[in-house]
């Protein structure tokens, strides 16, 4: 039984770093916080299931085309709100409320055109792979495979590549990275882009599984937020470690104690880490004043 | 005239909260996402005094306020060690853990079942108040002293000293004021006032259940709050009055039942958008420096 709750919650944890990644790349390149990422997740469940379950295309198309329109909302966000703001130097707690207000707008037209109730992708009795006593179901081995590819390339791109030292450089100091001669409004952009990616990725390995309901992007976000805390500020890497301790912990909890105290749980490990250690088990320490 | 006077209500507690959010959110400028927890806790207390007791509102009223307000000690605590992005989510924390406790302690507060059958308010000894108008009057009443209590804060030396800590807060220590015990009852008092507001909603409506004070109640009376204005009165009474009237407004207009709370519900977030970019201290909000 205990294996079968450590690969749940590896499981859970992977899905968790990928929308984890998907709100620190704009977190930490813009100090934007982006509550809106959950209203992307909702988009980017139902496309997916418009293409693959309402349309009847593959899953795997279904699944690259709710990725793209995702990608294209999320920059259409940039454009549209956080860089004119930006523009009139307004400050971060703005742009939070204003992504609050985007989060709001998305997330009830979304709740307007298909309906409040939960749907499901697939109804399919899918095989099952057993290892020993544990049980994977096949899209449990979908998120596994496709979440932590999708995340170790990530982490290779962001620590080696050029245009991942550009993301970290923004993140550092953007007015500096201006005067190197690159534009910060194309590099947000392609900020925005990757995030979606992660969102929508996240998003669709997920509501694979267990379904979607239009207002189920805000707890996730939470969740994810909570990973990139405990994990630590300001790097992406410890997103992952973060997801997967956090994911691990919620399912012991449910191991030993009942999945209703799921959520106290987490807070009060948020809570634990915000007071004792606030950059996390391998965040940058930061200077408060 | 009873719907209207139902509507007089809602607007009353509702300016209530958005005024107690705009204590620590716009004289003090710190962003909380738990007023949502203050105004649960408030109203799962009175259920609790207004069922074992037979109390006058007088005393209920205190002893609801002194409650909700001992809660708030969590919040400053909070405040003293988390800065910014992380104080708004230690709050975010408060939140969840307030909701999953209502949700889940069902010895307690019997948790999704919720609270039926609370009584009315007494005003004195046995004379309990009933029907919509007795209501009214009394929230009435009861609003206009929590606005009057706002604005003596705001022009007395405790709101200038909380005006002055937003503009700058290290500046107000070196002068030898004490910051962490001014915030702490900045928070205090916003909390004792979500609890009131939680007194009435509980005692009027008489069925309490955890989902009225959840995460998006929260961010619901923070966007009231930045839509009308934050930092002075008008701002948040006209919040307030924007976002409990305009679902009747459009009511009128004829929108169909199935799109109206969703339409509704997209009108406010469009209009925190526009609001934030063309006035960010909102529509008749304190300008301040940024």
């Amino acid at each position: 039984m205990f294996g079968q709750f450590v690969i749940n919650g590896l499981i859970t944890g992977v899905l968790y770093s990928l929308l984890s990644i998907g709100f620190a790349l704009v977190y930490n390149t813009t100090k934007i916080f982006h509550i809106a990422a959950a209203a992307l997740y909702v988009v980017a469940a139902y496309m997916f299931w418009v293409f693959s379950s309402h349309l009847g295309l593959p899953f795997w198309l279904g699944g690259i085309i709710s990725v793209s329109i995702t990608i294209l909302v999320s920059v259409l966000t940039e454009i549209s709100v956080y860089r004119p703001l930006k523009m009139k130097n307004s400050s971060l707690n703005v742009a939070m409320i204003a992504s609050i207000g985007v989060m709001t707008v998305l997330v009830n037209l979304i709740a307007m055109f298909f309906g409040n109730e939960t749907k499901v992708i697939s109804n399919e009795i899918m095989k099952v792979y057993t290892f020993g006593d544990v049980i994977i179901t096949t899209p449990q081995m979908m998120q596994l495979v496709v979440g932590s590819s999708a995340l170790l390339i990530f982490l290779f791109f962001i620590s080696k590549t050029s245009l991942g030292v550009r993301l970290r450089a923004i993140s550092c100091d953007d007015s500096l990275y201006c005067t190197m001669g690159y534009s910060t409004a194309g590099t947000r952009i392609i900020v925005f882009v990757i995030s979606g990616f992660f969102i929508a990725l996240a998003s669709c390995l997920t509501v694979f599984d267990i379904g979607m309901d239009p207002h189920m992007g805000m707890n996730m976000l939470i969740n994810a937020m909570v990973a990139m805390i405990i994990g630590g500020v300001g790097r992406f890497g410890t997103c992952v470690a973060g997801g997967i301790i956090l994911g691990l912990l919620q399912s012991l909890v449910v191991f030993q104690f009942a999945s209703n105290w799921q959520n106290a749980i987490t807070f009060l490990v948020l809570l634990i880490f915000l007071f004792f250690r606030p950059q996390g088990i391998a965040g940058y320490k930061q200077r408060t004043v | 005239m009873e719907y209207f006077l139902h509507i007089v209500i809602m607007l009353n507690i509702y300016i209530m909260l958005v005024l107690s959010a705009n204590l620590p959110v716009g004289m003090a400028r710190l962003l909380t996402l738990c007023q949502a927890a203050f105004y649960g806790i408030g109203a799962y207390v009175s259920a609790y005094f207004l069922m074992q007791f037979n109390l006058p509102f007088i005393v209920v009223a205190l002893a609801v306020m002194l409650i909700t307000g001992a809660f708030s000690w969590i919040v400053s605590f909070a405040s003293v060690k988390l800065k910014n992005d992380y104080f708004i989510l230690g709050t975010l924390g408060f939140q969840m853990i307030a909701y999953t406790v209502l949700y889940n302690w069902t010895d307690v507060t019997r948790g999704p079942y919720g609270i039926p059958g609370i009584p009315g308010i007494k005003i004195f000894g046995s004379w309990e108040i009933s029907g919509v108008l007795a209501y009214a009057i009394l929230t009435f009443v009861t609003m206009c002293m929590v606005v009057m209590f706002f604005h003596l804060i705001k022009t007395s030396p405790y709101g200038r000293l909380l005006k002055a800590m937003r503009s700058d807060e290290l500046s107000v220590q070196s002068v030898g004021r004490n910051t962490v015990v001014a915030r702490s009852w900045a928070f205090f008092l916003s909390a004792a006032i979500s609890g009131l507001a939680g007194l009435f909603y509980a005692s009027y409506v008489s069925y309490i259940d955890p989902t009225s004070f959840t995460l998006d109640e929260s961010i619901f009376i923070i966007s009231a709050l930045f839509i009308g204005g934050v930092g002075n009165i008008r701002g948040p009474v006209l919040g307030a009055a924007f976002v409990v009237l305009l679902p009747e407004v459009l009511r009128f207009v004829g929108l169909p039942d199935a799109i109206a709370a969703n339409m509704i519900q997209i009108i406010y977030g469009l209009s925190l958008v526009l609001v934030m970019y063309f006035r960010p201290q909102g529509l008749m909000g304190e300008k301040t420096a940024n």
